[in-house]
């Protein structure tokens, strides 16, 4: 055996690289709700079912015989497919009649997207097959598996992938456009019904890229994203709805928060960190640790 | 002649249940959806494989009239709120024979008390916590109408110390799911230990929840105590979370616990991970006897499955039925009450598919729980996942259920 004080700063090392990459699921679920909040100052309450949905859908063309690589781009499109949907069905219309009927709408889709993925796929917890390693590896003492490094690989390609397409297409700018002036944007002749359903297509395809990723660690079930829904709205939160950037540091030091409070307070005190960052950071920081403070004009 | 046609409407109203009495009601209660949905879809159809051959041979003989089974099926999703609905309703009906079923401890401490309340015969299985029974000890209650058709977690958390005592271990971590399950198979196997001499010591104890999919915290908690082997109460999706991050985290050690480890979701969830855990069971999926290779064949070609997805769950639903069926025979009555007097002193033994059944259950003494309790320690050996299926660990075990049955 190690002695003690090494075996100590092991095991703060590998709750923390644990927990760090459980966070930056939670951090790309969060840039989900970031990409609506943007352009439409909307968010889908619904996104953990996208999440569940996109899984479920990626595992039925797995089980019908389709190679994994080819299953992914095919996963993505479901999600921005029904990223579009809930832009058409639950978004739309409040936003040009001004109102908040977007709230209760994607709530109701996302429960309307429950109870289908129960009654189409079941209510069972089922294992999402991966050509990726499960075998750990071990660096320094910290074990870490492949499928947990594709994760982090996956959550950073594609938030960079995204970023760069906003810096450097014309399509992009437009997007950037809409989110910092909606009234100017269209004024010069950028049309934000457009970029509004450009955004929830790429948050669809976010939320199906988390379904993806985490599915070989988690497995799929139709309340698999319930719990992760949660942490990722906190993220948002805590980070500023309108920081990339912010979402993955949040994502990371609440996941490896979470990790190191169950290993030293008690498996039972887990969630706390999460509840107490999202009340300190409301109370101190209501735009967020990494927002900006919003003008309002009156 | 309009009034006429309505009081002869409610009356035809009236007397239909009248025709329901030709048959023998009994309802199958369980979870058929959920996490616990292995064992109580695999324990309603064992159950529904024998009350097939029952019906096909005619029905039970009462009073020179044979009679059919009818099943009456409830899933309670092995939630507590649902568990004391369905008791409710169960209890409420009139015509109600008994009831066969529940998975889930919490369940049953939920639902029961209904039952009994009115009497009605239930026999549990497959749900193992101790406390389903021991309820109605220390309630000290007379006359009790709940039997018990499993091996419970006394029986259970006693082979899992032996076990670990043999295999030479000394340091122990113990895990467990917050349910009342969880809870009380801790406290069993804390209870053992003690029993067992003190052989082993707890080096830490460590909970986790339903749908936690993470174990690193608890997990390295017991390997940086110098846990040797780690002892577990939980069901299937949390326990292969268990064992993947076992594998994960290096820890070679074995994984002991309660007979969940045998679920399907758990053997496929954790895949090769799974490789060599142990785990108490009633039934090994193995054609070891003609009665066994009956059932077996008979439950894969009626179900269209190639592996049971909870062996021990199908089996013990399967002989339950018969030791109910026999019981009605016995009273010859469907009335609840006269099989619950059948049950308590049955005369003829029952051919079961795990064993053959003599005497299993006596009249109810609170200050004795085993009376109705079916299952002892001999009934009871060491299962151990290998390559995606549940195999006997100790091929003494084996040898002896084969001779037992050749007797």
């Amino acid at each position: 055996m190690l002695p003690e004080s090494r075996m100590n700063t092991f095991i703060i090392a590998q709750m923390a690289v644990s927990g760090a990459l459980m966070g930056l699921v939670y951090a790309l679920i969060a840039y989900g709700f970031q990409l609506t909040f943007a352009t439409s100052k909307s968010i889908n309450f619904g996104q953990g079912e996208l999440v569940m949905l996109s899984a479920f859908f990626s595992l039925t063309l797995l089980d019908l015989g389709m190679p994994y690589w080819l299953m992914v781009p095919g996963g993505l499109l479901f999600g921005a497919a029904m990223g579009l949907v809930v832009e058409r069905a639950c978004v739309r219309l409040s936003l040009e009649q001004k109102n908040e009927g977007w709230i209760l709408l994607t709530i109701i889709f996302g429960l309307l997207g429950f109870s289908a993925a129960e009654n189409i796929w079941g209510r069972d917890d089922r294992p999402f097959p991966s050509p990726i390693s499960a075998d750990a590896m071990h660096f320094f003492g910290i074990s870490i598996t492949p499928l947990e490094i594709s994760v982090a690989i996956g959550v950073f390609a594609v938030m960079g992938a995204i970023e760069l397409f906003k810096r450097k297409t014309l399509l992009g700018k437009a997007f950037e456009a809409v989110a910092a002036d909606r009234d100017a944007a269209q004024l010069m002749g950028v049309s934000a019904t457009h970029t509004i359903m450009l955004s929830y297509g790429l948050s669809g395809m976010v939320a199906a890229m988390a379904g993806i990723l985490i599915s070989p660690i988690t497995t799929v079930g139709p309340t698999m994203a319930s719990a992760l829904i949660l942490k990722a709205f906190s993220v948002a939160v805590v980070a500023g709805l309108d920081s990339g950037f912010g979402v993955v540091v949040i994502g990371i030091v609440l996941g490896a928060l979470e990790s190191l409070t169950s290993f030293y307070i008690g498996s039972g005190w887990r969630e706390a960190p999460g509840l107490i960052l999202l009340i300190l950071a409301l109370a101190v920081r209501p735009n967020g640790v990494f927002g900006k403070a919003s003008i309002r004009k009156v | 002649m309009k009034k006429t046609l309505i009081a002869a409407l409610l009356l035809g109203m009236f007397a239909a249940p009248s025709y329901a009495a030709d048959t023998i009601k009994i309802a199958i209660t369980g979870p058929f959806s959920g996490g616990s949905a292995p064992m109580g879809t695999s324990m309603r159809d064992g159950a529904k494989l024998a009350i097939a051959e029952i019906n096909a041979a005619g029905g039970i003989s009462i009073a020179g009239k044979k009679k059919k089974i009818e099943v009456i099926e409830r899933d309670d999703e092995g939630k507590n709120e649902r568990g004391a609905l369905i008791g409710q309703e169960l209890a409420s009906m009139g015509d109600l024979s008994g009831v066969i079923g529940t998975v889930n401890t919490g369940v049953v401490l939920a639902g029961d008390k209904h039952l009994q309340e009115k009497g009605i015969t239930k026999i549990i299985t497959p749900a193992a916590g101790s406390a389903s029974m021991t309820q109605w000890s220390k309630a000290g209650v007379k006359d009790l109408s709940i039997f018990r058709f499993a091996a419970d977690d006394g029986i259970q958390s006693a082979m899992v110390v032996e076990e670990a005592i043999k295999q030479k271990f000394t340091k122990v971590a113990i895990l467990h799911d917050s349910t009342n399950y969880g809870v009380s198979g801790h406290d069993d196997l804390v209870d053992q230990i003690k029993k067992q001499r003190n052989i082993l010591e707890i080096v830490t104890t460590q909970k986790f929840n339903i749908g936690d999919k993470d174990m690193t915290a608890q997990l390295l908690a017991a390997k940086s105590k110098g846990a040797q082997a780690i002892l577990i109460w939980g069901i299937g999706p949390e326990l292969a979370a268990v064992s993947n991050g076992m594998a994960k985290l290096g820890m070679n050690m074995p994984l002991i616990g309660g007979w969940t480890l045998s679920m399907s979701n758990y053997i496929d969830n954790a895949g090769k991970n799974g490789n060599g855990t142990l785990m108490p069971q009633t039934f090994i999926e193995e054609a070891i006897t003609p009665k066994a290779k009956s059932f077996i064949e008979g439950y894969h070609k009626a179900y269209n499955v190639t592996r049971i997805p909870s062996p021990v769950s199908a089996a013990q639903g399967y002989d339950a039925v018969y030791i109910f069926a026999a019981a009605i025979k016995q009273a010859q009555s469907d009335d609840t009450h006269k099989i619950k007097e059948a049950l308590e002193n049955l005369g003829e033994p029952v051919q079961g598919v795990i064993a053959t059944w003599k005497h299993p259950f006596s009249k109810w003494d609170p200050a004795n729980g085993q009376t109705h309790e079916a299952f002892r320690r001999t009934d009871v050996v060491m299962g151990k996942v290998e390559d995606g299926r549940v195999v006997f660990a100790d091929e003494a075990d084996r040898q002896r259920l084969i001779k037992n049955a050749a007797k």
